[in-house]
C-alpha cells in the first residue's frame, strides 16, 4: 500500500488555510501587546547584591508548618513556576496551603564575573535559606531545587543539612555522564578554561543557541510551523509569546561559576563520582539524610531522566521518593497535566514529613 | 475527439491549482493589509513566493515591532513548510507514489531558488543557520568584517619574524594560524552536519516505508512534514551523540575561542596605544573588588556572630551580679548560639 496519499487539492487547501491563518495573524499580532507574566503577587523579603528572595502572597493563610523555598537555575528566569494564572506551580501550591518563597538570582553583569559556586551555594543560597527561616520564624525550612538549582540544592543539603527539613529536586541532573545526555556530551572536549578566560561571563544568546541546536528542526522550525495553527487565537498566541519570552529571557552566566559547573559537574561528573568541593568543603551526597523527593520528566531533552533517576542510590537518606512525570523539561511546569499532578504530589509528600 | 495526454492534463490541473492559490492569497493579503500584492510570479514557485511577499509586508508593517523576533522565526519556519507544500503537491499531481520519489520531492523542497549552495540537500545546516542568536551570529559577522585583515596576515604566515616589530608579526602569524584552524574545524563540523542531513533522508524513507500499512498512511502535508522532522531529529541525534561529533564540536569551540582571544589581544594593544583601559585591567580590578566584597561579607557575618556572643556574655554577667550564679549552659546557648565553648565559663570558675 502507498505510504502517502496526498491529494493535490487537499494540499492546496492546507496551503490556503495556512495563508488565511497568516493573514489573521497580521491582525492578532497587532492586537497583542508585549506579554506580561507572573500570576501571583509577591513581596521581597531579602536582598543581597542582585539576588532577591520573594514571598508569594496566597489568597489564604498558609497552613504548612514550614516554608518552601524554590531555588531556580541560573540559566533561566524563575517566573516559569508562576507563568500565568492557569499555568502556575506556585499558585497551586499556595492553594494547597504551602508558604512559598523563591530566589531570583538576577542578571549577572561584569561585576559578577568572579562569582564562584562557593559564592552561590555557601554564600547567597545559605543566606537566602537563613532569611526565609527568620522571616517564617522557624529553624528549618523545606527546599525545592529546579534543574541546575536542584544540583545547587543537593550540594547545599550535603553541606548545611541542619538548616533543612526536606529536600525536593525537580528535573535535576545528578549523573552527568549518561549516554543520552547530549549537552554533557558536547562539553566533554571543550577547553572550558580557554572558553571562560576568553568570554568572561558567558552570553545568554550563546547559551540559547546551544540549547536550540539540541533539536534544531523541532525547536527552530516545527514549533513555528505549529504556531500557524494558533495565529487567529489571541489567547493562545499570548500563551505562545509568553513562553517564547521566557525561553529567550536568559541571564548571562557568571564566568567563574560557569567554569566550575562545567568542569566539575559536566566534565568531571563529581556529584556522583566524588571529589566535588564547594569552597573548601567536599560535597558528599551520602551526607544527605533528610527526606528527598526527586521529580523528573520522562521526555526531558535537556536533563534526560537517566541523569536524574540515579539520585536515590547516591544519597544517605532512607526516605527517598521519586516521581516520573509524563512530559518535558518545560511541560512539567506549564502543562495541564502538571497543574493537576505536580503540586498535589509535592504538597502531600511534604505534609507527611514536615514537623 | 482526441484524448489529451495524462501528463498534459496533470500539468493543466496543477497550473489551475496554483492560480487558485495565488488568487486566494492575494485576497487574504488585501484583507490583512489593504495592500496590493505583486503580480503573480512567473516562475514555478508561487507558494514560496507568497511567503516572501508576506515577509516583505511584515517588514514594512511597523505595528509588528513588539513581536518582530517571533514573526521572523515564524516566517523562517513557514518558508520551509510552504516550499514543502508546493513540492509535495506537485509530486501528488504527477501521481507518483514511490517513497524514493517522495523523498526526492522533499529534498527538492529544501533547495528553493536563491538558496545558498552550501545548503543544497542539507536541511539541517539550514536549520542551524537559521538560529539567530547574537552570541553566535555576532562572531560570524565580526569574522566577515575582519576577513581582509586576516587574509593580509595569512600572507605573513610562512615568513620569519625579525626586527623592531617582530613581536607584532609573530602575533599576526599566530592569529592567522588560529583563523585557519578555525576554518578547518568549521569544515569538519559542516561535514558532520551534511552527513546527518543525508542520514535524515534515509531515516525518512524508512519511516515512510513503515507507513505503507493500512491505517498508517499519511494524507496531509503537515503529517508528512512532522514525519520528516522526526526523521531529521533522529538522524541528527545519532550523529550529535557520536564520539566523533563530541571531538569535532569541542575542537570547533576551542578554535573559535583561540581566534577571539587573539583578536582581544589585538584590540587591547590598540587600546593601550590610545591610552584606554583594557579588558585585562578591568578584569583585574573586578577580581580585587570581588575578593574585597567577599571579605567584607564574611567580616559582617562574623561581626553579627560576635555581637550575639557579647550579648550572651552580658546577659550572663547581669545574672551573676543579680543572683550570684551563672546561667544554665542551655540558656546561654539559646541567647547566643555561636558563643564559643570558653565563653560559657565564668570568671569565678577559672
Amino acid at each position: 500500500m502507498e505510504p502517502i496519499r496526498i491529494d493535490p487539492k487537499r494540499a492546496l487547501e492546507e496551503a490556503l488555510r495556512a495563508q488565511q491563518k497568516l493573514a489573521a495573524g497580521m491582525r492578532t499580532l497587532r492586537e497583542v501587546e508585549d506579554v506580561d507574566y507572573g500570576a501571583t503577587d509577591k513581596e521581597p523579603v531579602h536582598t543581597e547584591d542582585k539576588v532577591v528572595v520573594y514571598r508569594y502572597k496566597g489568597k489564604q493563610k498558609p497552613t504548612a508548618r514550614a516554608p518552601l523555598l524554590i531555588c531556580y537555575a541560573l540559566v533561566n528566569r524563575p517566573y516559569m513556576v508562576d507563568l500565568q494564572d492557569d499555568r502556575s506551580l506556585v499558585k497551586n501550591l499556595l492553594a494547597l496551603g504551602e508558604d512559598v518563597y523563591i530566589i531570583d538570582w538576577g542578571y549577572p553583569d561584569g561585576a559578577d564575573r568572579w562569582l564562584t559556586l562557593d559564592d552561590y551555594i555557601n554564600g547567597y543560597l545559605r543566606r537566602c535559606v537563613d532569611a526565609v527561616a527568620k522571616h517564617a520564624g522557624v529553624k528549618k525550612i523545606n527546599l525545592l531545587g529546579i534543574c541546575q538549582g536542584g544540583a545547587f540544592s543537593l550540594c547545599f543539603a550535603a553541606l548545611h543539612q541542619h538548616k533543612l527539613q526536606n529536600l525536593i529536586t525537580m528535573v535535576t541532573p545528578v549523573d552527568f555522564h549518561t549516554p543520552d545526555n547530549m549537552l554533557s556530551h558536547w562539553t566533554r572536549c571543550m577547553d572550558v578554561d580557554l572558553f571562560v578566560d576568553t568570554l568572561g561571563n558567558v552570553p545568554a544568546d550563546l547559551m540559547n543557541w546551544c540549547y536550540l541546536t539540541l533539536k534544531p528542526l523541532r525547536l527552530n522550525q516545527q514549533k513555528y510551523v505549529a504556531m500557524l495553527d494558533i495565529l487567529d487565537d489571541k489567547v493562545e498566541l499570548e500563551n505562545f509569546l509568553r513562553m517564547e519570552k521566557w525561553i529567550f529571557d536568559s541571564p548571562d552566566q557568571a564566568g567563574e561559576a560557569f567554569r566550575q559547573f562545567i568542569k566539575d559537574f559536566y566534565q568531571g561528573n563529581k556529584l556522583v563520582k566524588g571529589g566535588l568541593k564547594i569552597g573548601d568543603r567536599e560535597v558528599s551526597l551520602k551526607n544527605v539524610t533528610i527526606p528527598v523527593l526527586n521529580i523528573f520528566a520522562e521526555q526531558d531533552h535537556l536533563v534526560p531522566p537517566s541523569a536524574s533517576r540515579p539520585l536515590g542510590e547516591h544519597l544517605g537518606t532512607k526516605d527517598y521518593t521519586q516521581l516520573a512525570f509524563k512530559g518535558g523539561h518545560i511541560g512539567i511546569y506549564v502543562s495541564g497535566r502538571a497543574q493537576r499532578e505536580v503540586p498535589p504530589a509535592i504538597h502531600e509528600w511534604l505534609a507527611k514529613r514536615t514537623r | 475527439m482526441p484524448t489529451r495526454p495524462e501528463s498534459t492534463r496533470a500539468q493543466d490541473d496543477w497550473q489551475s491549482l496554483s492560480r487558485q492559490y495565488w488568487e486566494a492569497w492575494a485576497d487574504a493579503t488585501r484583507k490583512a493589509f489593504g495592500a496590493k500584492p505583486d503580480e503573480a510570479p512567473q516562475d514555478k514557485t508561487p507558494w514560496h513566493e507568497g511567503l516572501e511577499q508576506w515577509s516583505r509586508f511584515f517588514s514594512a508593517d511597523k505595528a509588528r515591532d513588539a513581536q518582530s523576533e517571533v514573526v521572523e522565526r515564524l516566517l523562517a519556519g513557514a518558508r520551509s513548510y510552504f516550499a514543502l507544500l508546493q513540492s509535495l503537491a506537485e509530486k501528488g499531481a504527477e501521481g507518483n507514489a514511490d517513497p524514493q520519489a517522495w523523498s526526492d520531492a522533499l529534498r527538492e523542497s529544501f533547495n528553493f531558488p536563491g538558496a545558498d549552495a552550501a545548503l543544497i540537500d542539507n536541511p539541517l545546516a539550514r536549520a542551524l543557520r537559521e538560529l539567530a542568536g547574537q552570541g553566535a551570529k555576532g562572531f560570524e559577522q565580526m569574522m566577515e568584517d575582519l576577513q581582509p585583515a586576516l587574509n593580509e596576515a595569512r600572507t605573513l604566515l610562512g615568513m620569519p619574524a625579525f626586527g623592531y616589530l617582530r613581536e607584532h608579526q609573530e602575533h599576526y602569524q599566530r592569529m592567522a594560524t588560529a583563523w585557519l584552524d578555525y576554518q578547518q574545524e568549521t569544515n569538519r563540523y559542516n561535514a558532520l552536519i551534511a552527513r546527518a542531513s543525508r542520514r535524515a533522508f534515509e531515516v525518512f524513507e524508512n519511516k515512510l516505508a513503515e507507513r505503507g500499512e493500512p491505517g498508517r498512511q499519511i494524507d496531509s502535508v503537515r503529517g508528512l512534514y512532522d514525519l520528516w522532522v522526526d526523521a531529521a531529529e533522529e538522524a541528527y541525534a545519532e550523529v550529535a551523540l557520536s564520539d566523533e561529533f563530541r571531538e569535532v564540536y569541542g575542537a570547533l569551540v576551542n578554535a573559535q575561542m583561540r581566534v577571539r582571544r587573539h583578536l582581544q589581544q589585538e584590540v587591547e594593544r590598540v587600546a593601550t596605544d590610545l591610552g584606554m583601559p583594557t579588558r585585562t585591567e578591568i578584569d583585574s580590578m573586578g577580581r580585587r573588588l570581588h575578593d574585597l566584597h567577599r571579605a567584607a561579607k564574611n567580616h559582617a557575618e562574623n561581626h553579627d556572630a560576635l555581637h550575639e556572643e557579647i550579648a550572651a556574655l552580658r546577659a550572663e554577667v547581669e545574672r551573676l551580679k543579680t543572683h550570684g550564679k551563672p546561667l544554665a549552659p542551655k540558656s546561654v546557648r539559646a541567647a547566643g548560639k555561636t558563643a564559643p565553648r570558653n565563653a560559657r565559663k565564668t570568671p569565678g570558675r577559672e
